[in-house]
């Protein structure tokens, strides 16, 4: 007996001396204080000996790889809505007829094993990419014509046909063709089962070590860090090392933040609730309620399938619409802590400047005709509403109408179900004794909305806050989550969705044509066939000529704006998907080792750590000299 | 009636029924439930118990309470569809492959076996994949109580097989026992108590499974049972933000249900047994 | 008895692992997921911008990459060829790596963990369960049943997660999740070792206790039965020593059912502990068969599966004819 006593105690002390260790000491001769440690998104990576992100598969990128390793030709910036050249030197320069681009690198910049990064890398790549149908961008790069080298920092490429968004090809948000190494590619023969292990970087920091179990990547600062796009424009990134750690489903990620090992992670709101409860040196991008990332560029909502009975009918949506009681919505969604947006554009403080700013009169001017009379849409004291609600919750909300406009959004639309009714009675639908809706035909309303599987994301939530907004209104709806959800989508086997209502715009420019592209009338398939569009299957033939015009107009010109806002008033009266609210990203920092992330009183970044603009705020970052 | 009564003159039957009848009785209430348990916002959130909610409310504006009735009554229904259903499979496969032996003994366990070499949870995602989603709790029952039976006829064939090479049954087949009244007569009462234990093997499996298949969002989120209501809870980080009360509703009541099944089966099968029993009568006598 | 025994129980294997297959193979691509739009979907929804245009042609050759082409019995007999290779085909949504080679990645940990927790709880759970059975009468064979009684029911995901606030976040022993120490590269040192067994501890503990909460419920259940038999009882009056009653009569009749339950444990180590990975961010093959059916990777589905069904049916074969061995009555026939 004694002596198991002697050995269980003797594990207990490695066990214990050994977690000492791990504390100041993340690994032999990796200080903690050094080290910045970041969640990884989307969680296990499954081969994760595999850094060839250039073909058309799934290799985590955002472990590291589009964050530390590699660097765009040009990056958005929904923070502050400007477009930051990065390994190019400047903004593409079309010919007038869009047949051709001009496309100038910055000179200067090393891959980390000592190669300059030249035009020849760039045309390497998308040759290689356009004649081997296993790489990513194979089917993009079929509109190019010819490649040619001008000089060693100059390509110019010819298209087949016009097109004036080529370069955004190149344009990375979360994910884009960056350029990849000739000189280590060209000595492969087959570069799609190359696994580019150990790889070589043009971001600022090099692979250290990985777990071949998935759960962590560790990246080191370069030692030539100024000859990077990061270095030449921002300056030293700070952390020594990067750990890219996916610490599991969000409860575990609170731990791990409330034990000082994590730094940034991407949580809930419940998560971050818990946290802020927690650990003193937690913030949030936002400083108070409702903390969440306004600079988020996605609209989040629902849509219908608008190929399928009832929902082909403009004024049935409407009528969903408006039975909708936003206030009650958010609540239950999100707890209150979202902006909303009733446009199809996020409202970030951007593009609010840009679009919902100007189409305000509009919107509320905006009148659709119910028996005979006219009804305005538009209910701007929504965002009181909810401020309302939110000190009922006993958040603390400032008074002043201007910043709760700021935070919750310039409006909404009107709960009005009674309308809603007139409206659906008026299209032949009629309520049983119970109060419960009919369709036309006589049959009870049954609807599904198909939702995200993770209880964590904001599109979970969404499905579940329209179905009991609709429950209420008497109809029967069913949330339905599954995997399978993009197959059902494409092939148009649903009724609605709480999935992007429209495809986001490019998240920092004012240009709208990568959302009004997808509901081009011509991508639009009969329900069965995969579409190619935006799964709604929404098409207007006003819309397709705004398309056709954006088309053929750069993408820098003050047309854009105009011709985006003409879109938008379509979109907006046909009803063309529900917006509710912009995307509310949580983003939890731990200020224990690093401080000056980017905040709502200091947005020079976007904040998450997993866009690839991470890399733009590292140099920005302070050690606070904590062990 | 008197069966209930020598029975209940076991203290652990008398301690399992008990449980067991509060549990139903509490399944009984959702029948009387003033809320729709699919219907959000009907309570104030998060409110700890009180008089007014005796189980306090959650994160979605639902009360506790009201929510664990519909969720034990649900829990039960899917528990008792499998077990039932499987239980009549593995007892007819097993005794038979048993008793019979030979080709029909080959032929019923290579089918036994097709089933039991199937891994079962990816099936289980697959399949709740095929009905996107749209998993009711009785198909979900049914579901189970298919994939849930050819482990324990193996189990009973391979008791089956230990007893027919035994010598009562050389002395009831040269007493001429035909075979039916044979096996029914003289294994079934050893197989019972198998057939007990594996009961509660099986209701535990099955309402394991299904919080298995909640947890990972398989099953329809707006029917409350066990699972989904843990679900529910973890995924609002009930037990971090401590909401306590809406975690541990479904957890404890989980762990009473099964201790009171397993505290029936257990005082059950010793009661059927027929040596115990004299035992048992006897000790009473003394 | 090769004859009359053998042969046809190793066609009888061959059917079961043929038949097991088949499902696997059809019953994915009865579900509507289409593994193309899965990935098409997950690229765009990162946000990578590609024009509908390209998305209509980028289909069609991934349809063609992936061998999605022609008539699902034409998929089928391709699969037998190149399963009768060896070769499970490249992994759809990770193209083009081999299907073997992510197995590879993930079934080291698995095994490793899920050996030492089944072996370790079935041995723990039938002596505690043989001993509580056997002396079912006294105090003490109460209380270790009624532990197990109580540990038994409690959901999994959520006694994980208290052994890991409780081990990991409040007293720190262990580290929160992972295989192994972070920044660390792999090697055959002590210091190494002894690190993946800390990394280990928290998964492997939440698995045997309840493990062991389950063994020994069964075999409690059926000691108990069979010390009530006669042989034993008489075995008893004729004063044979009780501990040799323990080992020569109950235990020996008891290990039957129990032999066949390890067999059937064992042989569901392929597909991996799904929850406990979730849980302690341990890798294995639980989370990647959950996203190979995710995103429709019918390559990888088949590859473990198929690993899955050979491996339980070898097992059974073992077992079946071992049996001779454990329980001298039954003969082969």
């Amino acid at each position: 007996m004694k002596k198991k006593l002697f050995f269980v105690s003797l594990i207990l002390l490695i066990f214990v001396s050994f977690s000492q260790v791990s504390f100041s000491q993340l690994a032999p001769n990796v200080v903690r204080s050094e080290t910045l440690i970041a969640n990884i998104l989307t969680g296990r990576v499954v081969s994760p000996d595999n850094f060839n992100v250039w073909t058309t598969a799934w290799r985590t990128p955002d472990r590291g790889i589009q964050q530390l390793m590699l660097e765009p030709l040009w990056i958005v910036d929904p923070a502050t809505g400007k477009v930051i050249n990065a390994l190019a030197a400047t903004a593409p320069q079309y010919s007038k007829d869009f047949k051709s681009l001009t496309i100038k690198l910055r000179a200067g910049c090393y891959w980390s094993d000592g190669v300059e990064i030249t035009a020849d890398d760039l045309i390497y790549h998308i040759e290689l990419a356009k004649s081997n149908s296993a790489m990513a961008y194979h089917a993009s790069f079929q509109e190019v014509d010819k490649i040619t080298k001008i000089d060693k920092y100059t390509v110019k490429i010819d298209l087949k046909e016009p097109n004036a968004r080529f370069h955004t090809y190149f344009l990375d948000r979360w994910g884009a063709c960056r350029p990849l190494p000739k000189h280590i590619f060209e000595k492969q023969k087959d570069p799609v089962s190359f696994n580019f292990n150990p790889p070589v970087s043009s971001g600022p920091y090099v692979l250290h070590s990985y777990d071949p179990g998935g759960y962590w990547v560790l990246w080191q600062r370069r030692e030539d860090w100024q000859r990077t796009p990061t270095g030449k424009l921002f300056g030293r990134p700070q952390p020594k090392y990067v750990l890219f750690y996916y610490a599991g489903p969000t409860e575990k990620q609170v731990l791990a933040l409330n034990n000082n090992q994590l730094d940034m992670a991407d949580l809930t709101m419940e998560g971050l609730r818990s946290v802020l409860q927690t650990n003193k040196y937690a913030r949030a991008y936002m400083k108070d309620y409702p903390y969440i990332v306004n600079v988020d560029p996605c609209i989040t909502g629902i849509y219908f399938n608008t190929a399928k009975a009832p929902y082909n009918n403009k004024e049935v949506r409407w009528a969903l619409t408006l039975a909708i009681d936003i206030v009650e919505y958010l609540a239950t969604a999100f707890d209150g802590a979202a902006t909303m947006g009733s446009l199809l554009v996020p409202p970030t403080p951007a593009y609010t400047k840009w679009y919902y700013e100007p189409l305000e009169s509009w919107l509320k001017n905006f009148t659709i005709t119910v028996d005979g009379q006219k009804f305005k849409v538009f209910d701007p004291d929504a965002p009181m509403r909810l401020a309302e609600y939110a000190r009922k919750r006993g958040y603390n909300v400032p008074n002043d109408p201007k910043t709760i406009r700021q935070i919750f959004g310039i409006g909404w639309f009107k709960y009005a179900p009674d309308v809603a009714e007139k409206l659906l009675i008026k299209n032949g639908f009629k309520r049983d004794k119970d109060g419960k809706w009919l369709l036309p035909d006589g049959k009870p309303w049954k609807m599904t909305i198909l939702a995200h599987t993770n209880p964590a994301h904001p599109d979970f939530r969404n499905g579940f806050a329209a179905s009991q907004q609709w429950k209420k209104f008497g109809i029967d709806v069913e949330v339905v989550t599954t995997e399978q959800r993009p197959t059902l989508l494409q092939n148009g086997d649903f009724d609605a969705c709480s999935d992007w209502p429209a495809t986001e715009p490019w998240g920092g420019h004012p240009d709208l044509y990568r959302t009004f592209n997808s509901w081009r009338s011509e991508y639009v398939r009969p329900i069965g066939e995969i579409t190619f569009g935006h799964p709604s299957r929404w098409s207007s033939k006003a819309m397709d000529k705004i398309i056709e015009q954006l088309a053929n107009t750069d993408w820098n010109s003050v047309k854009v704006r105009t011709l985006g806002m003409e879109g938008l008033k379509i979109a907006f009266s046909e009803m063309a998907g529900i917006p509710t609210c912009s995307y509310p990203g949580i983003a939890c920092y731990n200020e224990y080792y690093w401080t000056n992330y980017p905040t709502q009183e200091n947005a020079y970044c976007i904040p998450y750590h997993h866009w690839p603009n991470f890399k733009y705020m590292l140099p920005f970052l302070k050690p606070t000299g904590r062990k | 009636m008197s069966v209930l009564k020598d029975l209940l003159r076991d203290g652990k039957f008398r301690l399992g029924f008990i449980i067991i009848c509060i549990i139903l009785f509490l399944g009984i209430l959702s029948f009387f439930s003033p809320y729709d348990p699919t219907r959000w916002n009907v309570v104030p959130r998060d409110l700890p118990p009180s008089l007014q909610h005796i189980l306090g409310t959650n994160s979605q504006g639902q009360d506790v309470f009201w929510q664990l009735t519909f969720a034990i009554r649900n829990s039960l229904t899917i528990a008792i569809i499998a077990a039932s259903f499987s239980r009549i499979i593995a007892i007819i496969v097993g005794l038979i492959a048993g008793y019979r032996g030979g080709r029909v003994d080959r032929v019923l366990m290579g089918i036994n076996d097709s089933f039991l070499v199937l891994p079962l949870l990816p099936i289980l995602i697959l399949i709740s994949s095929l009905i996107k989603g749209r998993l009711s709790f009785v198909t979900l029952g049914l579901i189970l109580s298919a994939f849930g039976w050819s482990w324990d006829a193996r189990v009973i064939r391979s008791q089956i097989l230990s007893l027919r090479e035994r010598d009562f049954t050389y002395t009831a087949i040269l007493s001429g026992s035909k075979t039916m009244s044979l096996v029914f007569k003289e294994y079934f009462p050893f197989v019972i108590p198998i057939v007990f234990s594996t009961l509660i093997n099986n209701m535990s499996w099955a309402i394991g499974m299904e919080i298995t298949l909640a947890i990972l969002g398989l099953t329809n989120l707006e029917i409350p049972t066990l699972g989904t209501m843990l679900q529910w809870a973890l995924s609002y980080q009930a037990m971090l933000l401590g909401l306590w009360w809406w975690l541990f509703t479904p957890v404890i009541t989980s762990v009473f249900l099964f201790v009171s099944l397993y505290l029936l089966s257990v005082s059950i099968s010793e009661y059927l047994d027929p040596r115990t029993r004299i035992q048992r009568i006897r000790v009473i006598k003394e | 008895m090769l004859r009359r025994y053998l042969i046809p129980r190793f066609l009888q294997y061959l059917l079961v692992i043929f038949v097991g297959v088949t499902i696997v193979f059809f019953v994915p691509r009865l579900t509507p997921v289409d593994p193309v739009q899965q990935m098409i979907s997950t690229i765009m929804k990162m946000g990578t911008y590609l024009d509908p245009k390209a998305v209509e042609q980028m289909t069609e050759s991934l349809k063609e990459l992936y061998g999605l082409k022609g008539s699902l019995f034409e998929q089928y007999l391709a699969f037998w060829q190149r399963l009768f290779k060896g070769d499970f085909g490249p992994s759809l949504f990770r193209f083009p790596i081999p299907v073997i080679k992510l197995i590879g990645d993930s079934l080291p940990w698995t095994v490793g963990l899920l050996t030492v927790s089944t072996f370790l709880s079935w041995i723990i759970g039938n002596i505690l369960g043989g001993i509580v059975g056997f002396y079912y009468e006294k105090r003490w064979a109460r209380v270790i049943e009624s532990i197990a009684m109580f540990i038994r029911p409690i959901p999994y995901y959520v006694f994980a997660l208290i052994i890991l606030v409780v081990f990991a976040y409040l007293l720190k022993w262990f580290p929160l999740g992972g295989g192994m120490p972070i920044g660390v590269r792999p090697s055959f040192s002590i210091t190494f070792i002894l690190e993946l067994f800390r990394y280990a501890f928290l998964p492997l503990l939440s698995m045997v206790v309840l493990g062991v909460a389950v063994t020994l419920q069964t075999m409690r259940l059926i000691v108990s039965n069979i010390v009530k038999e006669d042989f034993v009882v008489y075995a008893r009056a004729g004063g044979v020593k009780k501990r040799l009653i323990a080992f020569k009569y109950v235990i020996r009749n008891a290990m039957l059912p129990q032999v066949t339950n390890l067999a059937l444990s064992m042989g569901q180590i392929f597909s991996g502990a799904l929850i406990t990975e979730i849980v302690f961010s341990y890798p294995g093959m639980g989370t990647l068969l959950y996203n190979a059916i995710a995103t429709g990777d019918f390559n990888l589905i088949m590859g473990i599966a198929t690993l899955s069904i050979i491996g339980i049916s070898t097992f059974i074969l073992f077992i079946d004819l071992l049996y001779p061995l454990f329980d001298p009555r039954v003969r082969y026939r």
